[in-house]
């Protein structure tokens, strides 16, 4: 049974001491929300950090509000607490039908929306409900705040924007996006919880069409060209045209590229 | 460091390493090795406790980051020789071969009926779908809550497990 790698564990009380923890250990400090990616990857031996930097323990962290500028998550915000705050229920059914869809009961109780985004796998669950509602993703760190829509956020496979010595403070959803209604259809290979094989969703808002779909690409894909006026196969043309999926232990190019095509067709009829 | 925790209504003070899981913690610094390891990595439920009211996988919980919390384990379900009713209804319905998989689905079912006191069988099969049972399938397990809970009309197994 392999030892877990030592570390040493710091736990910053402010954004302020937070900020000062990681620029001073940019180069070997790794941040720790829900650990739910984070511990088994150093358990496996991928990760080395020297510091792992627990992100939950600040004023704060853990906010979850509905307000004028939509819905705001603090780091600490579980996927969980997500499920459990009503407003995001009533106004944001798609984020939380794809919430739903990820992992386990157990570690939604413990992972976090804003770790599911920065660790930008392709086969994120969270990805394409923040893509489909126009999320943003607020970064800090000593030099101040920017603000990057999750249109431009992911870079490449577990790539984001983030710099060394940011963090991801918040998640915006705005409050244009609420009452956008969608369904995510997620291919699992047992019905128990599992990474997606693929992860469609479409969502719909004033007849405009989006999709977001997950394991299909170096990146979670955003697809806004379909339309109401498209047959499902032209719609499922143009999701297959914005993606390039790999063949991996999960499932091969083919069968995923069918998948896709077939859950393109299938959420396309519903609306039409 | 310094960690302290209340297990089953005991509060503990323990020195623990920084990079010590909340696991190891239990079963090596505490001693309570009713909580399994499986695969160490989330994937199986073995682990699974409840902390501060949630089950969680402990194996990807680090002690340090919970210092102050409370927690429950399979230890704290018996009383002396009376088994809890969770216990009881998993042992009246076949609900425990080699019993690995157990603690843990003892653990997410508690957590469950602790929100949803008369859980529909897709709502028990969702609380343990984190948990896997190599042995017995989930069939009588499912039927043990609903047994407990008083809807036994209901059956059902995870389809494709
Ligand atoms: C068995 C199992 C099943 C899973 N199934 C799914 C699934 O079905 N769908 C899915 O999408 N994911 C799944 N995951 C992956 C994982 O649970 C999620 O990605 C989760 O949301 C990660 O959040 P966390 O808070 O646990 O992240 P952590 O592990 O704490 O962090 C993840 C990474 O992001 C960094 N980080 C975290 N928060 C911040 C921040 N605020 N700012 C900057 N950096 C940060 C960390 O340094 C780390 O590199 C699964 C994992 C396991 C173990
Ligand atoms: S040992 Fe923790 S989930 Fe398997
Ligand atoms: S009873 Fe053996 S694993 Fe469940």
């Amino acid at each position: 049974m392999p030892m877990l790698y030592e570390f040493r564990y710091l736990a910053p009380k402010s954004v302020a001491e937070l900020t000062a923890t990681l620029r001073e250990h940019a180069s070997d400090g790794k941040i720790l929300a829900g650990g739910t990616d984070l511990i088994p990857n150093i358990r496996n031996g991928l990760q080395k950090p020297g510091f792992v930097i627990d992100i939950k323990k600040y004023d704060g962290a853990d906010r979850i509000s509905y307000g004028a500028d939509g819905l705001s998550m603090g780091p600490a915000v579980t996927i969980n607490d997500l499920l459990r705050f009503k407003d995001a229920r009533d106004r944001y059914p798609v984020l939380c039908s794809c919430a739903h869809e990820l992992a386990s009961h157990q570690i939604r109780n413990r992972a976090t929306v804003a770790g599911n985004v920065v660790n930008a796998s392709p086969c994120s669950d969270m990805a394409p409900a923040l893509l489909c509602l126009d999320a943003q993703a607020v970064l800090r760190s000593g030099n101040g705040e920017r603000v990057i829509p999750f249109s431009s956020f992911f870079t490449g496979v577990k790539k984001t924007v983030l710099q060394p010595g940011e963090f991801l403070e918040r998640i915006l959803v705005p409050a244009a996006s609420a009452g956008v209604t969608g369904r995510y259809l997620k291919l699992k290979r047992i019905a128990g919880h599992d990474l997606g094989i693929v992860g469609v969703l479409m969502t719909k808002r004033d007849g405009e069409i989006r999709f977001g779909v997950s394991s299909a690409a170096p990146t979670p894909v955003l697809v806004d060209t379909v339309t109401t006026k498209d047959s499902p196969d032209e719609a499922a043309a143009k999701v297959l045209a914005s993606v390039s999926p790999i063949s991996d232990v999960r499932g091969t190019k083919e069968y995923r590229e069918h998948m896709i095509g077939v859950y393109a067709r299938r959420l396309l009829a519903e609306v039409r | 460091m310094k960690i302290k925790l209340t297990v089953n209504g005991l509060l503990y003070e323990r020195e623990c390493a920084e990079h010590r899981t909340l696991l190891r913690f239990l079963r090596e610094d505490l001693g309570l090795t009713g909580t399994k390891e499986g695969c160490g990595m989330g994937e199986c439920g073995a682990c699974t406790v409840i902390l501060n009211g949630h089950a969680v996988n402990s194996c990807m919980v680090l002690a340090a980051e919970i210092d102050g919390a409370t927690i429950r384990t399979i230890e704290g379900e018996a009383n002396g020789p009376s088994l809890s009713d969770i216990q009881l209804a998993f042992e009246k319905n076949n609900a425990v071969q080699c019993g690995f998989c157990t603690p843990g689905m003892v653990m997410s079912v508690k957590e469950l009926l602790a929100e949803n006191a008369k859980p529909s069988a897709d709502e028990v099969k969702e609380a343990i779908e984190g948990n896997f049972c190599r042995c017995t399938g989930y069939t009588q397990i499912v039927e043990a809550v609903m047994d407990l809970t008083g809807r036994p009309e209901e059956k059902g197994e995870l389809d494709h497990v």
